[in-house]
C-alpha cells in the first residue's frame, strides 16, 4: 500500500531524533496539520464504528435505558441460551440459509454469463446499449422494486396473474404462497445486480490477450470453442475471488428487501436473522435479545468469511488475503 | 469467397441468437420502469380492467395531480430533497478530507488508522447498538441521524485516498516548497484535481440517501419527516396488507397514484442515469480492485 514517492519525503529530512518517544513526539508534531485533518474522521469511527461494537456487551447484560450499556446488569450467556432454546433459532437458521444459498448458486452464474455474452456483441452501439440498460434495476430503490414486484404479482391486477389468466390458468397470490417466496427473492435479486455485477466480469475479459483469440481464430475454433476455452478460463480467477467473497457474505441476507417481500403468511420461510434482530429489537425493544441475536449472525458471517478464504487458499487458489 | 459466405452463415445465426437473448434481457430490466409510467399516466377504467401493459390507455395527468394535493407527498418530496443534499454534502466533505491524510505515505500512524477502519468492514455491531448510540445523542426525529452515523461509507472513502495516492506529486511539491500549509494543498490542489472521483464517489452517496427507506424508518417516527421512501413504504405495505386481508379493492390507494409516486421518486435518479452510469461503472471497478 504505501510506496514512497521522492516527492512526499518529509518536509524536514534534516535530523533524525533518536529516542523512539522523541521520534513519535517529532512526527506527531510534524503531522499536526494532517492530524487535525484526520479528527473528524477519527471521532466518526470511534463513534459510530467501534462505539457500536462496544455496545455488544449489552449481549451479555439486561439492557436498560436508564442505566445505560456500562451500568445494565450481567447475565452471561443468558440470552444466547434463551435464543438458541426457542423454536424461532432453526427456523431462522434454515431461512437464512437456504435464502443465502440459493442467492448464490442461482445468482452466482447469471452475472458471468451476460458478461460474456454481452462480450461476443459486435455492434458497440448495441452492446453500450443494453449494458446500459441493465444497470438501471441497481438504480431503483429497495422500495420501489419491491413495490414493483407486488403489483406485478397481485392476484387482482398482475401483469403475471393476467398472463396466467390468459394461458388458462387460475390465478395465484404468489406473495402469500410460502413455496414460491424464495423463488420470487432469488429472482428480484438477479434482477437486481445482474447488470453491475457483470461490470467487474466485463473488465476482466477486457484483459484477456487479444492475441489468444487470434490463434485460436487461425486454428478454425468457432465462437463457442472460444468462449469455452479463452473467455472463461481467462476470467476464472475473478470468478473465484467473486465467489469467494459472495459465499463469504451468504449469511448476511439483507433486511430491507425481505420486510418488504413478506408478510404474516409468508413468516415461516422469509423470516431471517436480520429481520428478526430488527423485530425483536427495534419493534419489541428487547434491545438485549436483539443484539445476542446480531452478534451470532455475525460471528457466522465472519466464521463464513474465513472458512471460503481458506478453503480457496488450500485449493491452491489466491485467497482475499 | 465460399469460405467466406459460409462463415458469415455460422456467424449471422450465433448473432442472431445473442442478438435476441440481449435483447430479451434489456425487455426484462427496463419493462417494469416502462408499466410504472404507462399505469401512472392511465385512467382508472384501462387500469382496472387490465388494459395497460406497455403504453398508456386513456392518458391523462390526474394520478399526478392527485398525488400533488395529497399531502404526504410533496413534503416527502421535500424531506428527501433535503436530506439527500445535506447528506451528500456532508459525506463528501467528510471523505474529501479524511482521505487526504490517509494518502500521505508518512503520515503518523497511517497503518494503524487503515488497519483500525478497513476492520469496521467486517466486524459491527449491527443495527441495535448503533440505535442505541443515535437515542442517546438525541438524534432520533432529527435529519442527523440520517446523516452522521453513515458519514463516511468506508469503501468510498479507500476509493478515494487511492485516487489522491495516484495523482502526480509535482504540484503539491511546489506548493509545499512555497510554503503552504497542508489544509491549502488540500483545497486548492488535491480536491480540484480530485474532481472525477469526487464525482464518482458522490453519485454512490447520493444513490445511497435518495434511496434509503431502512433508517428513516427506524429513526424517524414523525410523519412530517418521512422522506418519500418511507411514504411509498407505507403506501406499498399498507395496501399489501389490506389485499392480503382481502379488503375491498375501494380502501387501496389507486393504482395510478402509486405509480405516480414511484416515477417521481425515480426522476432524479433517471435525470442523472446517462451521465451517472459511466462513472458507475468505474466506482465499481475501483472499488473492486482496492484489496
Amino acid at each position: 500500500m504505501g510506496t514512497i514517492h521522492p516527492d512526499v519525503l518529509h518536509r524536514q529530512t534534516g535530523r533524525v531524533p533518536r529516542s523512539g518517544l522523541a521520534k513519535m513526539a517529532s512526527h506527531i508534531k510534524k503531522d499536526r496539520q494532517l492530524l487535525i485533518l484526520f479528527i473528524p474522521c477519527m471521532i466518526f469511527y470511534v463513534l459510530f464504528r467501534y462505539g457500536p461494537l462496544y455496545g455488544l456487551i449489552i449481549a451479555f447484560k439486561d439492557y436498560s435505558v436508564y442505566q445505560g450499556v456500562w451500568g445494565s446488569e450481567w447475565v452471561g450467556f443468558e440470552h444466547f441460551r434463551r435464543f438458541f432454546d426457542s423454536p424461532d433459532f432453526w427456523v431462522l437458521f434454515k431461512n437464512t440459509f437456504l435464502l443465502g444459498l440459493f442467492t448464490l448458486l442461482w445468482g452466482f452464474p447469471f452475472p458471468i454469463l451476460f458478461a460474456i455474452l454481452l462480450n461476443e456483441v459486435r455492434r458497440a452501439a448495441f452492446k453500450k446499449t443494453v449494458q446500459t440498460f441493465s444497470y438501471l434495476p441497481s438504480f431503483l430503490s429497495v422500495v420501489i422494486v419491491s413495490s414493483m414486484i407486488i403489483d406485478f404479482l397481485s392476484p387482482t391486477h398482475g401483469v403475471v396473474n393476467e398472463v396466467l389468466k390468459q394461458l388458462g390458468f387460475a390465478p395465484k397470490y404468489f406473495l402469500t404462497m410460502p413455496e414460491w417466496f424464495r423463488t420470487i427473492y432469488v429472482l428480484v435479486t438477479i434482477w437486481q445486480t445482474m447488470g453491475y455485477e457483470a461490470i467487474i466480469y466485463l473488465a476482466a475479459i477486457a484483459g484477456i490477450d487479444p492475441t489468444l483469440y487470434e490463434a485460436a481464430k487461425v486454428d478454425g475454433a468457432t465462437r463457442l470453442q472460444m468462449m469455452r476455452h479463452i473467455t472463461l478460463p481467462g476470467i476464472m480467477p475473478t470468478i473465484l475471488i467473486m465467489f469467494i467473497l459472495k459465499s463469504g457474505a451468504m449469511f448476511r441476507v439483507g433486511y430491507e428487501k425481505v420486510l418488504l417481500l413478506y408478510n404474516p403468511m409468508t413468516y415461516e420461510v422469509g423470516d431471517v436473522f436480520s429481520t428478526y434482530v430488527y423485530r425483536k429489537g427495534l419493534l419489541e425493544t428487547n434491545y438485549s435479545y436483539a443484539a445476542a441475536v446480531g452478534l451470532f449472525e455475525s460471528v457466522i458471517a465472519l466464521v463464513m468469511l474465513l472458512l471460503s478464504n481458506f478453503v480457496s487458499r488450500k485449493a491452491g487458489g489466491k485467497g482475499l488475503w | 469467397m465460399v469460405k467466406k459466405r459460409r462463415n458469415k452463415v455460422q456467424f449471422s445465426v450465433f448473432d442472431l441468437l445473442l442478438t435476441v437473448v440481449l435483447v430479451l434481457v434489456a425487455a426484462v430490466t427496463v419493462y417494469p420502469v416502462i408499466y410504472v409510467v404507462a399505469i401512472s399516466f392511465s385512467d382508472t377504467a384501462s387500469i382496472v380492467q387490465n388494459k395497460v401493459f406497455l403504453l398508456p390507455k386513456g392518458f391523462n395527468l390526474n394520478a399526478y395531480k392527485a398525488v400533488l394535493q395529497d399531502v404526504r407527498v410533496p413534503r416527502a418530496y421535500l424531506n428527501t430533497i433535503l436530506y439527500t443534499t445535506l447528506g451528500t454534502a456532508i459525506n463528501l466533505l467528510m471523505s474529501a478530507v479524511a482521505a487526504y491524510p490517509l494518502s500521505r505515505p508518512n503520515f503518523f500512524g497511517r497503518k494503524f488508522f487503515l488497519v483500525a477502519i478497513v476492520l469496521t468492514m467486517f466486524l459491527n455491531g449491527g443495527i441495535i447498538p448503533t440505535y442505541l448510540i443515535v437515542q442517546k445523542l438525541h438524534l432520533i426525529d432529527t435529519v442527523w441521524a440520517l446523516v452522521l452515523p453513515n458519514a463516511i461509507w468506508t469503501i468510498e472513502l479507500l476509493i478515494l485516498k487511492n485516487f489522491y495516492e495516484s495523482m502526480s506529486g509535482s504540484l503539491r511539491e511546489s506548493a509545499v516548497i512555497d510554503g503552504a500549509s497542508e489544509y491549502r494543498i488540500l483545497l486548492q490542489i488535491v480536491i480540484p484535481l480530485a474532481k472525477p472521483a469526487l464525482a464518482s464517489i458522490g453519485l454512490f452517496y447520493f444513490m445511497g440517501h435518495w434511496n434509503s427507506f431502512f433508517l428513516p424508518m427506524i429513526y424517524l417516527n414523525d410523519p412530517h419527516l418521512y422522506p418519500l421512501q418511507v411514504v411509498l413504504k407505507d403506501m406499498l405495505i399498507s395496501d399489501q396488507a389490506r389485499e392480503t386481508a382481502l379488503m375491498d379493492k375501494a380502501a387501496l390507494t389507486p393504482q395510478a397514484m402509486k405509480n405516480a409516486t414511484i416515477f417521481l421518486s425515480m426522476v432524479p435518479v433517471l435525470m442523472v442515469y446517462p451521465f451517472a452510469q459511466k462513472y458507475f461503472a468505474k466506482g465499481i471497478m475501483l472499488g473492486s480492485e482496492k484489496g
